[in-house]
Order: C-alpha cells, then structure tokens, then sequence
C-alpha cells in the first residue's frame, strides 16, 4: 500500500501519518507527507499510488483543482476536511470517503477500510467520473455512462453517445465507487443496471446482457444467477 | 373659516380678478391752497394742476378725481371707496363730506391721526350711475412728495372690508404653515448641527412668514402714513433675506465652481438694488428677478451635472416664471417664492431620505464587520482544524494540551473583549496577535514571532486588522529554513500621518499575485468605517516574504 498525506497542518498530519501506520501495520509500503498544492500535484504524477488522504483548503487555497486531478487518478481518494459543506461535492466527484475534522482513530480506520473491502462500499451518489485527459481534467457525468470495460489497470468508460473514455481506475476500485447502480456482471465488465433490456442465453450457454441501445455484453458464468436475480 | 369653503375663496378670487369693476376713474387734479367751495360736484377746475404737486410744510391741497359709476347699487348695499392716500384727509363726495381720517393741515400741532389704508361708506342717494366727483382736502407733513391717490377701490362697502380679511386671513393660514416648517426644520437642524442647508431653509420659511404677516397684516393693523415707510423698510430687508438665501441654498444642493467669489458677487448687487430704494416696487423687483436668474443659473449647472432633484427644481422655477407675468406683483411675488420653497422642501426631504439610507447601510456595515469578525473564530478552518490538533495535543501529551486550552481561552475572552468596539488600544490588538501565534504554534509546529518597534501604547486602532495580516501572512506562507516565520509591526509618526508597517518574513510566498480576499475586504472596511477617507493601505510582496502598510492621516 502506497499512501500520500496531503496536510499543511503539521500537527493534524502526523497524527493522520500516526494512525494510518498504526491501521495499516505490515501492509504499508509507503507513507509521503506533504503540504503544499503544487508538491502533491507534482508527487502524485510522478509515483505510484494506493491512497491519497487529501485537505481540501492548503495554505489559503481551494484544493477543488487537486480534487478532480485526484479523482482522476488509479488510486482512491479520502477526503479530510474542516468543511463538512465540501462533503456532498466531494462525493459526487467520486472521494472513497469524507473525513470530517475533528476525527479520531475509529473514524479514520472506517474510512481507510473502504480501500481493503471489495465490492460494494460506497453508499453516496458519485455523480461525475474524472477523466485525465492531455492537458486537463474531465469529468463526465455518471449518467452517460453505460458500462464499463476493464482494460488492464484501466478500465474503458462506454457513453451513451456511442463515444469510448479510458479511465484511470482499475474496474475493481470503480466497483468500490459506483455501486449499487453499477453491476460486475463479468470479470471485464461493469453494467449499469438501469440499462438493461434483457438477458439471453445463446448456444454453448453463453450469456449476454442486451443493453437498451441494442449493444450486447457477456454476462459471467457464475454472475448470472445473481444478477438475473438482482434484475427480476 | 372651514375648509370647505376654501374653493369658493379661490373662486371668488379669480371671479374678483375678472368681475367688470362699478366705476370708472378719470384723471385727477390738485391745487395747493384751501377753499371749502373745492369739494363740489359742479367747481370748474380746468385750470387745477395735472400730475402730482409737492406739498411742504403741512400745507393744506386739495385734488379731485371724476369718478363714473357703472351700475347704481341696490338700497341695502351701499357702495363704499378705499383709498390707499399719504397724508391726513377729508373725503367729499359730490360735495358732501363722506369720512375724516386726521386732522388736515394741523399735523404739526396735533398728534398722528388716521391710517394709512382707509374705507369710507357713501351714502346710497349719491351713487346713482352717472358723474361724480371725488375731492379730498389733504395736507402731507411728513411726505411731500407722496401727495395724490396711490390706490383707489370702489364697491360694495360691505365686500370691501371683508375681501381683504378674507384674503388676509387666508394668506395668515398660509404663513402659518411655513411658520410651523420653520420651527420643525429649526429643531432638525439644532438635532444634527452640520446640516446647514437645513438652517437656511428654515430661517428662508421663517423670512417668508414675515414677509406674508408685514404684507398682509394691513387690512386689521392701521398704520399712520408717516410710520408707512417703516413697513416698506421691513418688507424691503426680508426680500433681502429672502433673495440672497435661497440662491444660498441651491449653491449648497448644487455646488459649482468659484462658489464663494459668485456669491459674494450676487450679495453685491442685491446690496446695491436695496440701497438704491428710489421706488419700492422697482426695488423688490429688482432682487427678485436677479434673484430668480441666479437661482436658475445654479439649477441649471445642477441639472447639467445630473444632480439628484435638480430637474424638478427646475420646473418649479419656470413655472412661476407665467405666475409672474399673469398676476400683479404682490400676488405673483408670494406663489413664485411659495413655489420655490416647495422645490426647497423637496430637495430638503430628497437629502433627508438619502441620509437616512447611508445611516442604514452605515449600520448593516457595522453589524456586518462585527459579524466577520466574531466569524474568525468559528470558521470552520480555525476551529477545526484547532480543535483536530487540540484532540491530538491531548491524547499525546495532556501537559501541553492544556496550555493549548489556555491559549485559546485567552485568544476567545480577547475577542469577547473587543467583539462590539470600532477602535480598541493597540496593546489589546497586539496581545490578540500574541496569542494568536501561540496557537498556531501548537498547530504547525512553526516557531512563530512578533516584534514591535515604536509602538505608541496610546495609539487605537480598528479591532482586528492586524490579527487579519497576521493570519494571512501565516496561511499563505512557508516556513524559512530553521522552522520559522517572523512578523515585525512598526509605528511611525508625524504631524502629518501615522503608519504602521506589517512585515512578514517567510518563504513561499508573493509567487503569484493574489485577487484580493476577504481578508483585505474587512481590513479597508474597518478603517473606512473608523477614519471615513482618510488612510492609505498597501499589501505587497517583498524580498523577504510580505509587507503591509497602512498610513492613518491627521
């Protein structure tokens, strides 16, 4: 686990620094304090990530810009903020977690236990997935999105207008994030459940998810009754 | 009188103003020298002296006035005359002596006598329509060269006294109200002592009751002639007044360019129409029209600059330009100034709502910066994050958690302190800044510092400002390289001006310019509230981090 504390209160990180060693023991690899906008921007291109716990407001300034370039990253991000108005944006650009200050240990740990639990953690509306382009940072709403094809470490985002986005994320860490509107009906995909218009079953038992627009999509083998389920 | 009846009066004026006159009058003729056979109809006096002859010494004169009557009056409705004539006299009407006001030729003798404005009944037999003849046996001691009938009215005897109360009891009502707006706007100006404009529009109503009382108190108050020009003396000083104050007042609502010289200027040549009184009306006539053109000129200018009220002020003034040239002098001269005080009164009650705005706003600003800065200590950066390294201080070291505590009682009981003033001693402000650093001591783990240099501990300052710089230079700044940031706060004084200097010495900061936040907002605000325009604020970057000045002059 590679972590990176984002805190210009010197105080406040080394107690974060504290209970995050203490939370993660052995399975922490790396730990990086640093407390400017500029220095994490720079750290967060250039390394490689599991976690970044992130202040929204460093040294007079919104650290809404870092927020997307974040959320836009293959790691996840928990937010650790003095404002608790933040927290409904925060979440709706996909932030694993929302850590109101003051904090202590017990909430801190519920938060970084979101990163080890697979599957379904996150009961907040994500509204918007960031994606890294050349120069800047878009974020496309959920509602766009069809499904979601994994591709190595990243996964590719199908939109509604047929147009195909890749993605930071691994499909693991945007199953975290997007559930329950989304469904890991295959190994390789992500579904989103409001989409779906039938379920086929086709020779060899093959079983294809048959989205609204027409497109078809495997469903897994050992998927299929839960999802057919969960769809009934 | 009743209200209701008040359309009738104004009917009855305008009807008066039309009505065709009874009689008709012929030119009059006089001759110095006393005969008692000169009062009757039938006298040849073809060879009487035109025009209006000097009489010196108190000698008696007589002058005769044909006078046709129209329209032979009713039995029960005698006609009357009213004469408006210096000198103590003997009416003969067709002969027959009708009235007696003095004693003619005994002036010097025997005391003052009879009136000024007189009305006389004649008797109904002698008014049939046809030729009369008017004669008055007059002596003129204190005037001589006042002889000869300067206001003659014939009508109903009846009507004649009582159109003149009439009128002058309205025109009392009238001057009762600018009495009364005299009095209050006295009272306005007595509550708020720099209002002056006020004043001058109270002492301008209260010249105008004057007036109206010494113009129409002449139908119940009986002046004898010689006492007439003490009267005429009166009305010719509050026209004066009058017409020096209220282009005075326009000046102050419209100022202009070279205001003083101008002024002094138009004083001048009113000053010199009063003291040039060869005739009365031509006098007043005179100040009231330069009067009227430089008020104009000033509402002009003021309209021209696109001054709030200007324009109907303006109107006010054209309109009574046709009152002027429709109605005879003294009507016209009491709507015109009338008139003109109204647009007063309305650039008065203009001033008054916009001051009364400024006066709200003033005070939602107060409240608002007392608000901001009761904010600063429970934003949630602050007190969060405070209370976030508090709990951590606590749990990992309890001893110095509770000087932490300490630190921000005493930051919090500071504010309590200071929270409802607008200028607090400087000390207080700088044991503020004190613990302010204590604080963030304990949250960053920066060694922070203060250091005064020539601070006057009798100086006061706005609540707030410079803990404001001091928070600013910490968030927006990095520690130098052993750990710390230091502020320096130094006063300078002259006659002149005072100044503080706010350095900050630290890194990473004046990479970028910033827009300017909250922070500077409530700075500027505090000393704009505290000081009006009166200082100077600049917030800087410099070589070793930051610098803020702010100069407060005297």
């Amino acid at each position: 686990m590679h972590i990176l504390i984002v805190e210009d209160e010197s105080r406040i990180a080394k107690r974060i620094e504290r209970m995050t060693r203490a939370i993660f023991g052995d399975a922490l690899q790396s730990l990086q304090h640093i407390n400017t906008l500029h220095g994490a921007v720079r750290f967060i291109e250039n390394n490689p990530l599991d976690l970044v716990l992130l202040d929204l407001n460093l040294n007079g300034e919104s650290g809404f810009d870092l927020l997307a370039t974040a959320v836009s990253g293959s790691f996840h991000t928990v937010i650790i903020s003095a404002y608790k108005d933040q927290a409904i944006t925060a979440y709706e650009y996909g932030v694993l977690d929302f850590v109101p200050k003051p904090f202590n240990r017990d909430r801190l740990e519920q938060a970084l236990n979101k990163t080890l639990v697979k599957g379904k953690t996150a009961a907040h509306d994500i509204k918007f997935l960031a994606v890294k382009k050349r120069h800047r940072i878009q974020l496309i709403p959920l509602e766009e999105v069809l499904y979601i094809k994994g591709a190595g470490a990243y996964t590719e985002l199908f939109l509604a207008d047929g147009k195909k986005e890749l993605h930071n994320k691994s499909l693991e860490k945007l199953e975290q994030l997007l559930s329950p509107s989304f469904e890991r009906i295959h190994k390789s995909y992500l579904m989103k459940m409001s989409e779906l218009r039938e379920i086929r079953v086709e020779t060899g038992s093959k079983y294809m998810a048959v989205l609204k627009n027409g497109e078809r999509i495997p469903i897994g083998r050992t998927k299929y009754k839960d999802i057919k389920a969960k769809w009934l | 009188m009743s209200l209701r009846s008040l359309p009738l009066f104004l009917l009855l004026l305008v009807a008066s103003c039309s009505q065709s006159p009874v009689f008709e009058q012929y030119e009059t003729v006089s001759r110095i020298g006393d005969q008692q056979e000169w009062g009757a109809k039938d006298l040849d006096d073809q060879d009487w002296e035109k025009g209006k002859p000097i009489v010196t010494g108190g000698q008696i004169y007589w002058f005769r006035t044909p006078i046709a009557i129209l329209k032979t009056p009713g039995s029960l409705r005698p006609y009357g005359i009213q004469l408006d004539v210096y000198g103590e006299y003997e009416v003969f009407w067709d002969g027959v002596l009708i009235g007696k006001n003095g004693n003619p030729g005994q002036e010097a003798v025997l005391p003052p006598e009879g009136k000024m404005w007189a009305t006389f009944s004649i008797p109904t037999h002698l008014t049939e329509a046809g030729e009369h003849v008017l004669a008055i046996r007059s002596s003129l001691y204190h005037f001589p060269d006042h002889s000869g009938i300067w206001g003659l009215e014939m009508d109903h005897y009846d009507d004649l006294l009582n159109d003149r109360l009439i009128e002058s009891s309205y025109m009392h009502l009238f001057a009762g109200a600018f009495l009364i707006a005299s009095f209050y706007f006295l009272l306005l100006f007595l509550s708020d002592k720099k209002e002056y404009a006020t004043l001058v529009f109270s002492i301008s109503c209260f010249l105008f009751f004057i007036l109206i009382l010494a113009e129409f108190s002449k139908a119940y108050m009986p002046i004898h002639y010689s006492m007439h020009i003490v009267r005429l003396q009166l009305i010719g000083s509050l026209m004066f007044g009058i017409s020096f104050l209220i282009p005075f007042y326009f000046s102050m609502q419209f100022p202009f360019p070279k205001r003083k010289l101008l002024l002094t200027l138009y004083a001048g040549v009113l000053l010199f129409f009063f003291l040039s009184r060869y005739v009365f009306e031509l006098t007043a006539n005179n100040m009231v029209l330069s009067m009227w053109m430089f008020s104009f000129g000033i509402v002009v200018f003021g309209a021209y600059k696109k001054r709030k009220g200007a324009r109907l002020v303006l109107l006010t003034l054209l309109l009574s330009v046709p009152i002027g040239f429709v109605t005879p002098f003294n009507k016209s001269l009491f709507a015109g100034f009338s008139l003109i005080l109204l647009g007063m009164f309305y650039l008065l009650s203009l001033r008054i709502k916009e001051q009364r705005l400024a006066y709200e706003t003033s005070l939602v600003q107060s409240t608002r910066l007392r608000l901001e800065l009761l904010k600063k200590n429970i934003q949630p950066h602050f007190l969060m994050n405070t209370l976030t390294s508090l709990i951590d201080w606590v749990e990992e070291a309890p001893k110095k958690g509770v000087l932490f505590i300490e630190a921000l009682a005493k930051e919090f009981d500071l504010f309590n302190q200071i929270e409802n003033k607008t200028l607090i001693p400087i000390a207080q402000e700088i044991a503020l800044c004190r613990t302010h650093l204590e604080i963030m001591e304990y949250r960053k783990e920066i060694n922070y510092s203060l250091q005064e240099e020539g601070i006057d501990l009798k100086e006061k300052i706005p609540p707030g400002i410079f803990h404001t710089l001091l928070e600013n230079g910490i968030t927006h700044s990095l520690p130098l390289e052993d750990n710390s940031v230091k502020f320096t706060l130094n006063f300078e004084a002259n006659s002149d001006y005072k100044c503080y200097t706010f350095l900050t010495f630290a890194a990473g900061l004046g990479k970028e310019t910033k827009k300017e936040g909250t922070g500077l907002k409530y700075i500027k605000a505090r000393l704009t509230e505290s000081y009006h325009g009166q200082w100077d604020f600049t917030s800087e970057p410099a070589d070793h981090g930051w610098k803020n000045t702010i100069k407060i002059y005297s």
